[in-house]
C-alpha cells in the first residue's frame, strides 16, 4: 500500500497531533540530509499554507518521517493507538 | 513602535531554516536576519529560498561584511533580492566575525573607512546610478546596476564599539547593535546620539535594533547549553573594553578566541561560565527573557533581535516566543505595540 493510501486511514481527528509530532521527527532527525529536497519543498509548500494537518500534507509529513526516523514513525503511530496504520506501515518497509 | 526580528545561522539543511523562517513570519516576527560565514551555506541563497516561502516578513543579511564579500557584490545581491520580494529586503553589514576572518588571513583594516566606503558604494549602486570613486579602501570606476531596482533598500549597520556605533548612526538606516545586555545597549545609546547629531538626523528617524544572542526553553539549564556556543565566540571576539565592562579576563578571552581558531572546541566551550552567558546573551525561561527584553526596550531599542541560538529546539522555541513573549510587547500578529 502506498504512504498516500496510509495517510487516509488515519482518523481526521488525529491529524493535528500526528502532523504536530511528525514535524518533531522531521525537524529533528539526525537523518535530516537524507530529505529528498522535492519533498522538503512540497512540505514547505504546504507548510506555508497551513495545510500540514490535512490529508495531502499529512501524506508528505508522513512520507518524510518514513525516510527520515521508519522506526520513530512507526512507533509514533503505536502511540497513538493506529495499530492498522502501523501493520500497514511495516509492510512499506 | 517595538519591531522583534529572529536570526538564522544557515548551518542547517536549507529545508529547516526555511521551515523556522514561514513559522517565524507565522507567529508575527517582523524581520528575518541569516548570516553571512563562508563556512555556512550561503546567505543570499538562503535568503531567496526562505523569501519565496514568505509574504509579510522583511529579511536581510544579519550581516555580510565588506572583506569577504565586495560591496558591489553586496549592492547586487540585495538589490536581486528585491525583485523576488519588494520592498522587503534590508541590508546588513558589519566588519564581520574576527575569528572566522582570521581563518582565512583576512584582516579587519581600517574597519571605519571600510564601513563607510561600503555603504556608500551599496547605497549608489542600489540606487542605480553610476558609480566613480577612488577611496581608501575601494575604487570604483563607472560601476552601475544593468537592471532596475523598484524601491531603496535601507542599511544596517552592525556595531559594538563606540566609534562603530556613531558612524552607524551617522550613515545608515539603522543600527544592530551587537548587545544582549541592557548595560551595554545603554552605553551603545551614547554613541548612537553622538552620530545622529553629526549627521543631523533626528533619533526617531533611525532604526535601532539590539542583535541579541538568544536561547529561551522551559529551564536556565536546557537554554543555557544552547546559548554556550554562541557566547563563546562572542567573548572570542569582543573588543577589550567591552570584556572588561562585564568582569571578563582579556586574557582568558583570547584563550577561547585561540581555541575556537584551532578547533579545540570542547575546550572553548566549557569556558564560558554564567557570567558571561549574562553578559553577552538572553538566556533562560520565558519569564527572564522577557523581563530583559523589556529592559532592553526601556534603554531605547525599536527592535529586538532573538539571534541564534533561540533554544534547543528551535520550532519549541520559536512558538513559547509567541505564546510567552509577544504577547507582552505586541498586540497580535502583525501588530505593533509602542
Amino acid at each position: 500500500m502506498t504512504l498516500e493510501k496510509i495517510a487516509r486511514n488515519i482518523p481526521a481527528s488525529l491529524w493535528n497531533v500526528a502532523s504536530e509530532k511528525l514535524i518533531d521527527i522531521v525537524l529533528n532527525s539526525s537523518n535530516a540530509s537524507k530529505m529528498p529536497s522535492d519533498l522538503a519543498k512540497t512540505i514547505l509548500y504546504y507548510w506555508q499554507r497551513d495545510q500540514l494537518a490535512t490529508e495531502v500534507g499529512l501524506h508528505r509529513v508522513l512520507e518524510a518521517s518514513m525516510i527520515l526516523e521508519p522506526e520513530k514513525t512507526v512507533d509514533l503511530m503505536e502511540e497513538l493507538g493506529l495499530s492498522k496504520i502501523v501493520v500497514m506501515l511495516k509492510e512499506t518497509l | 513602535m517595538v519591531e522583534f526580528g529572529i536570526e538564522f545561522v544557515p548551518r542547517d539543511l536549507y529545508w529547516k531554516t526555511t521551515f523556522y523562517a514561514i513559522q517565524a513570519e507565522k507567529i508575527g516576527f517582523d524581520n528575518l536576519w541569516i548570516t553571512d560565514h563562508f563556512n555556512n551555506r550561503n546567505v543570499y541563497v538562503s535568503l531567496a529560498i526562505a523569501s519565496a516561502y514568505t509574504e509579510r516578513i522583511k529579511f536581510g543579511p544579519g550581516v555580510t561584511n565588506p572583506y569577504l564579500v565586495h560591496p558591489v557584490v553586496t549592492a547586487q545581491a540585495v538589490a536581486t533580492l528585491n525583485e523576488i520580494a519588494p520592498g522587503r529586503v534590508v541590508c546588513g553589514l558589519g566588519v564581520g566575525d574576527r575569528t572566522t576572518l582570521q581563518m582565512v588571513n583576512i584582516k579587519m583594516r581600517k574597519p571605519l573607512s571600510t564601513i563607510r566606503e561600503s555603504v556608500h558604494i551599496i547605497r549608489e549602486i542600489t540606487s542605480r546610478r553610476t558609480l566613480e570613486m577612488q577611496g581608501t579602501i575601494f575604487k570604483v570606476s563607472g560601476a552601475k546596476l544593468n537592471f532596475k531596482i523598484a524601491n531603496p533598500i535601507p542599511i544596517f549597520i552592525g556595531a559594538q564599539g563606540p566609534k562603530m556605533l556613531a558612524l552607524a548612526a551617522e550613515i545608515g538606516d539603522g543600527v544592530l547593535i551587537n548587545a544582549s545586555h541592557p548595560k551595554d545597549v545603554e552605553n551603545a545609546m551614547t554613541f548612537i546620539r553622538q552620530g545622529v547629531e553629526r549627521a543631523g538626523k533626528n533619533l526617531d528617524d533611525l532604526d535601532i535594533s539590539a542583535y541579541t544572542s538568544f536561547s529561551m526553553a522551559s529551564s536556565y539549564e536546557k537554554a543555557f547549553k544552547a546559548v554556550v556556543p554562541v557566547v563563546a565566540y562572542i567573548v572570542a571576539g569582543s573588543p577589550e573594553m567591552i570584556l572588561e565592562r562585564h568582569g571578563i579576563s582579556v586574557e582568558f578571552a583570547s584563550k577561547i578566541r585561540d581555541a575556537i581558531v584551532h578547533g579545540r572546541w570542547k575546550e572553548a566551550f566549557s569556558s564560558v561560565d554564567n557570567n558571561m552567558v549574562e553578559a553577552f546573551s538572553i538566556c533562560g525561561a520565558p519569564k527572564i527573557c522577557v523581563e530583559k527584553i523589556g529592559k532592553l526596550m526601556k534603554v531605547g531599542v525599536n527592535q529586538v533581535v532573538a539571534g541564534s541560538p533561540i533554544g534547543p529546539n528551535m520550532r519549541k522555541s520559536i512558538n513559547m516566543i509567541a505564546t510567552e513573549v509577544f504577547p507582552h510587547f505586541k498586540k497580535r500578529v502583525g501588530e505593533k505595540r509602542t
